[in-house]
């Protein structure tokens, strides 16, 4: 038997009703900057409420794949400051799902940490690698011309 | 042993970024229930601290707490808390053995005096002077006294460690005892189950690991992030048991069509844990899903409550059986049968 026939409440209103919720908290991040998270997994969601909120956030203009201690796919939807966040585990079962009500999900930035690593590691790979200047048989080559 | 890099630091040498734990604090959060801030808070926690010291001890156990915490099959999220942890001692997982394992727990220990962690699975014999169970010689009452001497925090993980399991049940030959009878000075955190779920093991660690405190419990020592809830009102035949459609057997139209089990001695009902909602395996399933009734396995003595197969209101029984009989030959009995089921419902709160 199929757990999620068992689901109870009708879906279209709770789907309405966190759409609505993310209206309050997208006129918040306009107005203020304020960022909001919903935890879809907290919720009574069954896949038909997840449809039907997908749905009528509808698809924007970025996706995004990311492969970090497994998949995560993050994706704008229809409404710019919106995005669906979803966290893949073993097996590519969903571990998370989020709506992020933010400018760009934190998932997406480089972190400063990682950034102060990577500007080390870019440092480094240019002292260790001449090769990527001119060699002496460039060098060789430009006088004969 | 633990070394002095953070987390953060480890995980960038092996070409993993800070993303691994805003996701990983993510799901951790979403399975903890906790606010999305704490979440963030936590991935910033994680990153700064250093490897947890983990000292594990194995007692009077069947080493399924250890299968189910290492059954992940790839290098994925659930995966993260192994470059977490260093796991210092393990019986089943450490390569070394002998005199050289005992001197690897006693340099943990020395080390990290006042800041690991010990986990625990199986009970401790206490009867003729322990000499049920041992390792290098000495009882188990020893090994763990001596190890959680100067610990953190006690981890008792699976029923056996929390509540004395399997071997404390009747006639309890060994004279099993939990570990919270034994450690009076720790904290000591119960994760039980038969075996727990994985994460409810690797996300309390890793929450000692991110905010350096036990998470809040209930009142028998477990997280009530993760025994909080009553499986029986998380399942999803709860409306099957509303309406007082039961199976009555294993092959019964009943079960066929996906009734509630209560009527074949499913525990739900009395059973905190997470099975419901998290599920095992990756969340593909969990008993009550399968077609078998909950054992109850994460309640204190689930062993000797009468069996499994005894409905828990077994004591009404007579009365519960002519009307639940006579439920399943019209709409109007099955009316008197949910009134009987909330009557059940109601004894269970009171008991």
């Amino acid at each position: 038997m199929n757990a999620d026939l068992c689901h109870t409440g009708p879906a279209a209103s709770l789907a309405d009703a966190v759409f609505a919720e993310l209206a309050h908290a997208l006129s918040r991040l306009a107005a203020t900057g304020e960022e909001m998270v919903v935890d879809l997994r907290s919720l009574p969601f069954g896949p038909t409420d997840l449809a039907a909120l997908s749905e009528r956030l509808g698809t924007g203009e970025v996706t995004c794949t990311l492969e970090v201690a497994g998949r995560s796919e993050v994706r704008e939807t229809g409404f710019a400051g919106i995005w669906w966040v979803r966290h893949l585990g073993d097996g590519d079962e969903v571990a998370g799902e989020e709506v992020h009500v933010t400018r760009i999900p934190e998932i997406l930035s480089s972190h400063p940490d990682d950034v102060a690593f990577a500007a080390r590691r870019i440092a480094d790979a240019v002292t260790a690698s001449p090769q990527e200047g001119p060699t002496a048989a460039d060098e060789e080559d430009i006088s004969r011309g | 042993m633990a070394d002095q890099k953070t987390l953060g630091e480890r995980l960038a040498e092996h070409g993993v970024s800070r993303r691994a734990f805003v996701k990983y604090a993510s799901w951790l959060g979403s399975l903890m229930a906790l606010p999305p801030a704490t979440s963030r808070a936590m991935a910033a926690e994680l990153a700064k601290a250093k490897r947890q010291s983990v000292i594990w001890l194995s007692f009077q156990e069947c080493t399924g707490c250890t299968e189910a915490i290492t059954r992940s099959k790839g290098p994925t999220l659930e995966d993260l808390i192994f470059d977490f942890i260093s796991l210092d001692y393990h019986h089943t997982l450490q390569a070394v053995s002998g005199e050289a394992i005992e001197e690897a727990r006693h340099a943990a220990m020395k080390e990290n005096k006042g800041k690991y962690v010990v986990i625990v699975d199986g009970s401790v014999p206490m009867k003729d002077g322990g000499i049920y169970s041992t390792t290098a010689g000495h009882s188990n009452y020893d090994t763990l006294m001596e190890t959680v001497k100067d610990a953190f925090a006690v981890i008792s993980v699976g029923t056996c460690a929390a509540f004395g399991g399997i071997p404390k049940a009747n006639p309890n030959p060994t004279g099993a005892v939990s570990i919270g009878d034994l450690v009076k000075d720790k904290p000591v955190i119960n994760i039980p189950g038969c075996p727990p779920i994985p994460e409810a093991m690797t996300g309390t660690v890793a929450y000692l690991l991110s905010f350096g405190k036990v998470p809040e419990l209930d009142h028998l020592g477990r997280p009530k992030a993760f025994f909080g809830e009553n499986i029986h009102d998380r399942c999803y035949r709860r409306p099957f048991y509303e309406r007082g459609q039961f199976a009555r057997g294993f092959d019964d139209e009943g079960a066929r069509n996906g009734w509630c089990l209560y009527e074949v001695g499913c525990k739900g009902p009395t059973t905190y844990n997470a099975c419901a909602t998290m599920k095992w395996n990756g969340g593909v399933s969990f008993p009550i899903q399968s077609g078998h009734g909950c054992l109850g396995c994460s309640e204190p003595d689930f062993w000797d409550k009468g069996g499994f197969y005894v409905p828990l209101s077994a004591s009404i029984g007579p009365t519960a059986k002519l009307v639940g009989g006579a439920a399943l030959a019209g709409a109007v009995a099955g009316v008197a049968a949910a009134a009987v089921a909330r009557h059940r419902k109601s004894s269970l709160n009171k008991g």
